[in-house]
C-alpha cells in the first residue's frame, strides 16, 4: 500500500513535470519539429490512466458471481518514437517506453477453487467453496513496439507487441463465508463463517517478465495535442508457471485512455 | 476506418466472453452428510465424519442385517447402495463418488452396541494421523481391552491445530504422548500459541485438551465451544474418578479482549482441569458441549467428579475424587441398562482454554486414570 502510495506521488510529479516542459518546449517547437520531421521522426509524450484487470479467458466454471470491481486508479506515463517509412507519412514503426500502474480489486463467489493459505513455512491449500476478496496491483516498465498505419490525416492506428518488466506485484486478499476442503474435495471440512476470514498472498508467484499485444489509436485533436486510446492484452498468465494453487491462467487486459503531447 | 471498427468488434466478443458466467459446474464432493437406519433402532444420533460413521445401537437390535440410508452430497453414488441389507458384526466400507466422478472417498461404517469402554487409561496406545498432505503428524490415543480391541478412542483438538500450520511433529502438537510416565508413557497436554492464523480468526491459543467424546473438526472456527461432543454411552454407576497429574502454568496469563486482542492479565496465573460428568443423553441434548459441560443448571447431568484443589506441581500428584450426585439426581436401573447414560472425562492445560484464556505454554500430564464403578451394577 505504502509503495503504491509513493508511486502514485512519483507519478503525479511526473506528470506535472512533463506538462511543465512540453510548455517550454512548445516556444521553440517549430524548429524542433522541423528537424524532427526531417528525419521522418516523430515524439510524444503521454499520460493516461487506465481501467481493466487481471481475468481468466474465459471465465472459469470455478467462479460462479462477481459480488464487485473496482478497477482502481493506474496511472501511467510514458513516451513514444514514431519513424515515419514513407514520405506521405503513412506507415510508420514506433517504439514507446511507459511506467505504468495496473490493479483491481473484485470480490466473488466461487465453487471448488484452488487455494492456499500459507504461514509458518507451511501451507494449507484445498479448496474453497465461499467468497474470495482478490486484490492485485503491479508496477510496471512497458515497452511497446508496434506498427503505426495513419488511416485519416488526424487518426492513427497501432498494432503491435509489448514486453513489461513488473518491478512491484501484489496479489493477496482473502477468503470468508465458506468452507475450505484440505488438500482436495475429499479433504477434512473447515466452516470459516461470521468474522473467521484466512488470508492469503500469492505476491511471490507473479512473474516479472509479461509481454502482450497493444492495439490503439491516436486521435491528432489540435496540432500538439493527441487523444489516445490503447487497448493492451497481457499473452502469458500473470502467474509463474509453476504455481499450480489458481487452476486457471489470469491475463491482464487493460484499455488505456490518455493525451499525448506530439513534438 | 474499417481496421478501427474491426478492433472493436474483438474488444467487445472479448469482452463478452470474459464477463459470461459459465454453467454451474458439478459438485465435486463426495460426503455422507445423514444416515438414518429403519425402525426405531438408533440409542445415539448417528456420527459422522470425513471418512467414517459411527452408529450407536439400542441393546436388543442384531447387528446381523441392518440397511442404512445414506443422504449424500447432491448428485453423489453410494455403494454399496443406499438402503442394503449388511452384517454389521464388523465395520463395513461404502465409497461414496462424487457427481462430477472425478472423486471418490472411502467411509468405514461401524455399528456399535452395547459398547462398554475401558475403565483405566494408561495412554500407552497412540498412533499418528498425517495432516497437510503429510507435512504435520499428531497423535491419536486410543484404549484398548483385555482382547487387544479398541475400546475408546480419545477425543483432541489437534485436528483444528494442525490447520493453524503450527504443528510439525506431535510434540509440536497441543495434545501428545510424553515419556516419564508413573507407568510407562503419559499424556501431555500443552497450552500453544496459534500463530497469525489463529490470531487473524480470533483464536490465539489452543488449549491442550483430551476427552471422552468426539471433536467437531468441521465447526471448530465457527463455534469452538460447540466443536467439543462430550460424552459416550456408559453402562456402570461410577464412584470416584482417580489418577495422577503434574502442571507447569505457562509464564503469562493473557485473555482476549473485546476487539480480539491477546493481553496479559498481570498477577493471574493459569490453572488446569480435569473432570468426570456424568449425564442422561436426552433428545436434543445427546452431547454436552463447551458451553454446558459443568453447568449448574443443566438438569441432564447427574453427577460430577472434580478435583478442589488443583494446584501447580513438578512432580506428580495422585487424585481421588467422588462423583458427587447432584441435588434430587439418581440413576434409573432401566435408563441405564438401556444406554440412556453418558460419560465423559475431560482434561485441559488451560481451564478457560476453551474461551481462548490462558497461559502458552502451559504443561498437564496426566496418566494411570482410571474411573471406579460401583460392583453391584
Amino acid at each position: 500500500m505504502k509503495i503504491m502510495k509513493k508511486f502514485s506521488i512519483c507519478l503525479g510529479s511526473l506528470l506535472i513535470g512533463s506538462l511543465l516542459s512540453m510548455q517550454a518546449v512548445a516556444g521553440n517547437n517549430k524548429k524542433y519539429s522541423n528537424l524532427l520531421s526531417g528525419l521522418g521522426l516523430e515524439y510524444e509524450v503521454n499520460a493516461g490512466t487506465s481501467i481493466g484487470g487481471a481475468s481468466p479467458l474465459p471465465l472459469p466454471a470455478e467462479i460462479r458471481h462477481i459480488d464487485s470491481y473496482n478497477p482502481k486508479l493506474n496511472l501511467q506515463l510514458g513516451a513514444t518514437v514514431t519513424k515515419w517509412l514513407d514520405p506521405d507519412k503513412v506507415w510508420g514503426a514506433a517504439i514507446g517506453v511507459r511506467v505504468e500502474s495496473r490493479g483491481m480489486e473484485t470480490k466473488a463467489r466461487v465453487k471448488n477453487y484452488g487455494m492456499e493459505i500459507l504461514d509458518n513455512q507451511k501451507k494449507l491449500s484445498g479448496r474453497w467453496t465461499g467468497r474470495v476478496h482478490t486484490k492485485y496491483q503491479s508496477q510496471q516498465l512497458v515497452f511497446p513496439i508496434t506498427a503505426v498505419f495513419r488511416a485519416h490525416p488526424r487518426l492513427k492506428i497501432n498494432l503491435g507487441p509489448y514486453l513489461a518488466y513488473a518491478f512491484s506485484n501484489d496479489f493477496d486478499g482473502y477468503v470468508y463465508d465458506g468452507y475450505l476442503r484440505e488438500g482436495n474435495p475429499t479433504g477434512d471440512k473447515y466452516i470459516f463463517e461470521d468474522d473467521s476470514k484466512a488470508s492469503y498472498d500469492f505476491g511471490s508467484e507473479l512473474r516479472h517478465f509479461q509481454w502482450g499485444m497493444q492495439a490503439g489509436v491516436a486521435w491528432t485533436a489540435y496540432r500538439h495535442l493527441l487523444v489516445n486510446a490503447n487497448l493492451t492484452w497481457g499473452c502469458n498468465d500473470i502467474f509463474k508457471s509453476s504455481f499450480k494453487t489458481v487452476s486457471f491462467n489470469l491475463y491482464p487486459i487493460y484499455l488505456n485512455v490518455g493525451f499525448g503531447y506530439l513534438f | 476506418m474499417k481496421p478501427i471498427y474491426r478492433i472493436f468488434l474483438m474488444c467487445l466478443i472479448a469482452i463478452g466472453a470474459v464477463g459470461c458466467i459459465q454453467e454451474e459446474p458439478l459438485n465435486a464432493e463426495c460426503d455422507i452428510i445423514a444416515v438414518t437406519l429403519p425402525g426405531n433402532v438408533l440409542n445415539r444420533a448417528p456420527r459422522i465424519d470425513n471418512d467414517k460413521v459411527v452408529l450407536i445401537v439400542k441393546n436388543d437390535v442384531s447387528l446381523l442385517a441392518l440397511a442404512p440410508e445414506f443422504e449424500l452430497t447432491p448428485g453423489a453414488t453410494i455403494s454399496p447402495a443406499s438402503g442394503t441389507t449388511l452384517n454389521f458384526i464388523f465395520p463395513q466400507t461404502y465409497t461414496v463418488t462424487s457427481e462430477d466422478g472425478k472423486w471418490s472417498k472411502r467411509y468405514t461404517v461401524e455399528v456399535q452396541r452395547n459398547n462398554t469402554i475401558s475403565l483405566d487409561y494408561g495412554f500407552e496406545h497412540v498412533r499418528q494421523i498425517s495432516a497437510l498432505g503429510g507435512a504435520c503428524h499428531y497423535d491419536e490415543f486410543y484404549e484398548t481391552g483385555t482382547a487387544g480391541n479398541e475400546t475408546l478412542v480419545w477425543a483432541t483438538a489437534n485436528s483444528a491445530f494442525a490447520m493453524t500450520l503450527q504443528g510439525s511433529t506431535p510434540n509440536t502438537f497441543p495434545t501428545y504422548q510424553g515419556d516419564g510416565g508413573v507407568n510407562g508413557k503419559c499424556a501431555v497436554l500443552v497450552t500453544r500459541g496459534t500463530g497469525s492464523f489463529g490470531a487473524r480468526v480470533g483464536k490465539p491459543i489452543a488449549a491442550g485438551s483430551l476427552f471422552i467424546g468426539n471433536f467437531d473438526g468441521t465447526n471448530a472456527l465457527k463455534n469452538p465451544l460447540q466443536a467439543t461432543h462430550f460424552g459416550t454411552p456408559f453402562y456402570n454407576i461410577p464412584s470416584t474418578l482417580s489418577g495422577y497429574y503434574k502442571y507447569i502454568p505457562g509464564d503469562t496469563y493473557c485473555e482476549a479482549d473485546a476487539n480480539g486482542n491477546f493481553l496479559p492479565v498481570p498477577g493471574k496465573e493459569d490453572m488446569f482441569n480435569i473432570y468426570a460428568v456424568l449425564f442422561e443423553s436426552v433428545p436434543g441434548m445427546e452431547w454436552l458441549d463447551g458451553t454446558n459441560v459443568l453447568a449448574a443448571d443443566n438438569p441432564n447431568i447427574i453427577a460430577t467428579a472434580e478435583i478442589p484443589d488443583r494446584h501447580a506441581s513438578d512432580d506428580w500428584v495422585n487424585f481421588t475424587v467422588p462423583f458427587k450426585f447432584r441435588d434430587g439426581k439418581t440413576i434409573d436401573p432401566d435408563k441405564l441398562a438401556a444406554g440412556n447414560y453418558s460419560i465423559t472425562v475431560v482434561m485441559s492445560s488451560s481451564q478457560d482454554g476453551d474461551f481462548f484464556c490462558g497461559a502458552i505454554g502451559s504443561t498437564l500430564c496426566v496418566d494411570e486414570l482410571l474411573i471406579t464403578c460401583l460392583t453391584d451394577n
